[in-house]
């Protein structure tokens, strides 16, 4: 079973990025995709946790650098394939069921999908009507793939943190951070698609997830996230002349970390009050 | 951290990163000031005159100029004998006084680790369940403020 869910991770960020590879109607559906391999990734982590089976995030390197999008699609299509004979692995056989018929309908449209040269990967950092100078871009660059990694590592966190707790009020501050996170990633990914460095986040290490002091986690992520805010000021200034558009955008990514923000101080006081997961 | 093609290629697809299988050494490179770590796993052949790095990987708590130091510096060491590896490690902090203090920190980081993961190794030719070493970085991450003492 183990081997299910990594091949759907990977599946799922595979298609998440060939989503930003696109620049036609292709890319909702790639990304709406991607949302679905990401509900099947959690439903077969719940099978593995109710099994009490240890298991991590562990993945292989994902090469997704293609000239055409049916490079990457025929990829995908070969990988959910795979994935759709894992599926054998899977004892609740009524989710490998819905799992499989995904699939089966996924390589469907896949297969209909119209070609497209892809310019995500041409690292020519410029970005599409704005003229940036070089400190701006070096910075640019760098916070996008900080970030990226980032958000990916936050995701994961909060996942494995909800995947371990059947405390409501907890799960309701993990999931809105998730789904936080996860708009974060994608606006990420779509400006890295944009200035030609679209890149697959790192692997997380497992140390990051499998937390011991989740007291300790929430009081060093509020920290991270006071950090995040000032870079976007910063980034925001520095792009404030050549792009007013930029500068609201980190401007708004800048007052979006308060959510963040608020959500983990929620959740470091109920869980300091409650004294631990699942208590 | 200036940029050319070569450093971005390192950042959006870093070499040798992940673990290795069968590996029989393993080496930890820390920052007691920010958490940060590196961890170094080596898969170590004897051939007939000496020990060589078949497999390296690494895995980083840590910035993106720690994951481009991990991603050259593995790729220089694979294949190296442990003579070789550690004259890397040496010239590598040879070079830390010429970068900026946040980028000389990550950069130690990964160069110990190697260091840690090849002493891993020799310390379990006697004792095969020897831990995996760990060194601790001496540069500060955090840049010095401009008129500060040092």
């Amino acid at each position: 079973m183990k081997s299910v869910m990594i091949k759907t991770h990977e599946a799922w960020l595979e298609m998440l990025m060939a989503g930003f590879m696109s620049q036609t109607e292709n890319r909702q559906t790639l990304i709406d995709f991607s949302d679905i391999l990401f509900r099947h990734f959690s439903w077969i982590e719940n099978e593995l946790v109710i099994g009490g089976e240890n298991y991590s995030y562990d993945r292989d390197t994902i090469p997704i650098r293609v000239e055409k999008l049916s490079d990457i699609l025929h990829a995908i299509t070969l990988h959910l394939k795979v994935l759709d004979g894992e599926l054998v692995h899977l004892e609740n056989r009524d989710l490998a069921k819905r799992i499989s018929s995904d699939l089966y309908y996924m390589t469907t449209v896949l297969h209909t999908m119209k070609d497209e040269p892809v310019t995500a990967f041409s690292m020519e950092r410029t970005f599409p009507g704005v003229t940036l100078k070089q400190e701006a871009t070096d910075a640019l660059t760098l916070f996008l793939f900080e970030e990226t990694y980032k958000e990916y590592e936050l995701i994961m966190i909060y996942n494995y943190l909800k995947a371990h707790t059947n405390d409501s009020y907890l799960n309701r501050i993990f999931q809105i951070l998730i789904e936080e996170s996860f708009f974060h990633l994608k606006r990420f990914c779509d400006m890295g698609a944009k200035m030609g460095i679209l890149a697959v986040p790192r692997t997380v290490m497992k140390e990051l997830y499998q937390i011991e002091d989740i007291t300790q986690f929430l009081k060093d992520g509020i920290d991270e996230e006071l950090a995040a805010k000032e870079e976007c000021k910063r980034l925001a200034e520095a792009v404030a002349k050549e792009s007013p558009e930029m500068e609201k955008f980190f401007d708004f990514i800048n007052y979006q970390e308060n959510y963040h923000i608020a959500l983990m101080e929620d959740a470091l006081r109920y869980f300091s009050a409650k004294g631990g997961m699942n208590d | 951290m200036t940029m050319d093609t070569q450093l971005i290629e390192h950042m959006m697809n870093p070499k040798n990163y992940g673990t290795v299988e069968n590996s029989n050494a393993e080496g930890i490179g820390k920052n007691p000031e920010n958490g940060e770590k590196v961890a170094i796993y080596l898969r170590v052949m004897e051939d007939e005159e000496e020990p060589y790095i078949d497999a390296i990987a690494f895995q980083a708590i840590g910035c993106t100029t720690t994951i481009v130091a991990g991603s050259m510096l593995t790729e220089e060491a694979k294949g190296l004998n442990l003579n070789g590896a550690c004259n890397l490690v040496e010239a590598t902090l040879k070079l830390l006084d010429r970068l900026p203090a946040e980028d000389a920190a990550c950069s130690e980081m990964v160069a110990l680790a190697i260091k840690a993961a090849v002493d891993t190794y020799i310390k379990r030719q006697e004792n095969a369940d020897h831990p995996a070493v760990t060194y601790f970085v001496e540069n500060s991450c955090l840049p010095k403020e401009e008129g500060s003492a040092v």
